[in-house]
């Protein structure tokens, strides 16, 4: 099959509409490792950054928005263009929620100051969470660009990895608390940071589950996903 | 449970393939109707479509040079079969075509002309009661009930053609062909037709050519997609239209035939 339309202004207009989202997804990406950089060095001039930022992603995201409106409105697509644009209106908000879950994480260590928590350990598990979420983020956006759905399964098998990683965290927060009762205003914004970083996980789990759809037309249910990796042990 | 799994199969199109003169037009067609839903023919220009639509009621059997082979079964009877009566045949399937072309006549005739032609019906009373009945099932009689003598030419584009639908169904047909229906109409007269097409389809099994991927979509429960005189894919509209199995479907879908 030609991968041009005969009308190629819809072409220019879809690439304008992926590009738009593969920027979108770097300034996610860039929002992401600023906060590793922040968790590790405690900057609050990085995560004062960061929240300021997030305003241009939410530009963005409104921008992508209006195109795929445009889009449905003039083109009526069909098929892996119709699954394409829809499916944008999803990425594009999944990644705007990234973005904001980055602020939420960047404005905790503005307000908090991670220092007096005097949890090292637990610092050090935040950042090796948000390593792992970064991991799926990369390898989602990159089959995103490349119009692929192969690291779907891995995507969701490591979300399990992050969800475990999450509840020991919980689990080390409250130990904590319990010890060191007079840190506890320093240690509860740890626990939001934590949720925000799982929840981050999730939405790199829901932007795999798009591209399957894109790349196959099927959605990828749990149970399709348990199908896929019995298919595939050996 | 979709309607594609609920309905049977009304017509059975085995192995056919047309010629005109030297020339095949369809080769090789296996396609099932189902009974009581809309199947969308889709395709390119000159694909066959439909010709295809037109050997379900032997339209084609007025070209000389055109030859049909193969088996197309309508409730397990081969309308090819010789001994086969092609006007009881056409009594059982009306045609819509593209242009709308009532019979320079009145509206109440247009409607009135096939139940007399078939003798079907013999008393006045009962012919008032099909016409008004027919032009109710096509959304027509609350526009026309007070010009019923008017020449049917006289309406618009719009009510033109459901009148010409009011006479295909005035006969009882179990089958109605549309050979692009609303190409001549306006946007609100193609929404008007294509309400009465999802109305008609509880009691009539429908084929449609149509060239609007976006009619196929919106009116039909199953979509067969023809190339270059092969049928490439049938399946559920939805499916067709989602995500189709073959490449070349996609293509037209998509607008990257060319």
């Amino acid at each position: 099959m030609t991968e041009e339309h005969i009308v190629t202004s819809f072409d220019d207009e879809l690439k304008e509409l992926t590009d738009g989202l593969v920027n979108l997804g770097s300034l996610a990406q860039a929002a992401l490792a600023n906060v590793e950089v922040a968790l590790k060095t405690n900057d609050h001039n990085l995560a004062q950054q960061t929240i300021d930022a997030d305003k241009e992603i939410n530009e963005l995201e409104l921008k992508l928005e209006g195109m795929t409106f445009n889009i449905l409105a003039k083109r009526q697509p069909m098929a892996n263009d119709l699954r394409n644009v829809f499916s944008s209106v999803k990425v594009s908000l999944f990644l705007e929620r990234i973005g904001d879950m980055c602020k939420g994480v960047c404005k905790r260590i503005v307000k908090g100051d991670l220092l007096n928590a005097k949890s090292p350990k637990t610092i050090d598990a935040l950042v090796g969470l948000t390593n792992d979420v970064q991991k799926n983020l990369d390898l989602v956006l990159e089959d995103y660009a490349q119009g692929k759905a192969d690291k779907a399964l891995n995507v969701w098998r490591s979300d399990i990895k992050i969800d475990s990683s999450y509840a020991s965290i919980l689990t080390a927060i409250l130990d904590d608390i319990k010890n060191k009762p007079e840190a506890i205003e320093s240690l509860v914004p740890l626990f939001f940071i934590a949720r925000y970083l799982e929840r981050i996980g999730d939405q790199a789990t829901n932007i795999a589950e798009v591209n399957y759809f894109i790349v196959t037309g099927e959605v990828l249910t749990d149970d399709r996903k348990i199908e896929i990796e019995e298919e595939t042990v050996f | 449970m979709n309607d594609s799994l609920k309905n049977k199969s009304l017509i059975k199109c085995s192995d056919v393939n047309v010629y005109y003169a030297d020339q095949q037009a369809l080769f090789n067609i296996n396609l099932d109707i189902k009974e009581k839903e809309v199947t969308s023919l889709i395709g390119p220009s000159g694909c066959g479509k439909s010709t295809f639509l037109r050997c379900i009621n032997r339209m084609n059997d007025v070209i000389d040079i055109c030859k049909v082979e193969g088996s197309i079964k309508i409730d397990n009877q081969n309308i090819y079969d010789p001994e086969v009566d092609v006007v009881e045949l056409r009594s059982r399937i009306g045609m819509v075509f593209q242009k709308p072309n009532p019979f320079p006549k009145s509206v109440y005739d247009n409607v009135a002309y096939g139940p007399k032609l078939h003798g079907r019906i013999l008393h006045q009373s009962d012919l008032d009661s099909k016409v008004q009945e027919s032009l109710e099932r096509a959304g027509l009689w609350a526009e026309v009930k007070d010009r019923l003598q008017e020449p049917g030419t006289s309406l618009s584009g719009g009510q033109q053609q459901r009148l010409c639908i009011a006479r295909a169904i005035a006969i009882d047909p179990s089958v109605i062909l549309m050979d692009e229906p609303c190409s001549a109409l306006d946007p609100i007269a193609t929404a008007k037709i294509e309400e009465l097409i999802d109305e008609l389809k509880s009691k009539y099994t429908i084929t449609i050519v149509t060239h609007s991927m976006q009619q196929a979509a919106r009116v039909s429960q199953r979509t067969a997609f023809f190339h270059l005189g092969k049928l490439i894919e049938v399946g559920d509209t939805e499916k067709i239209f989602r995500s189709p199995e073959h490449e070349q479907t996609e293509a037209y879908v998509t607008g990257r035939y060319g």
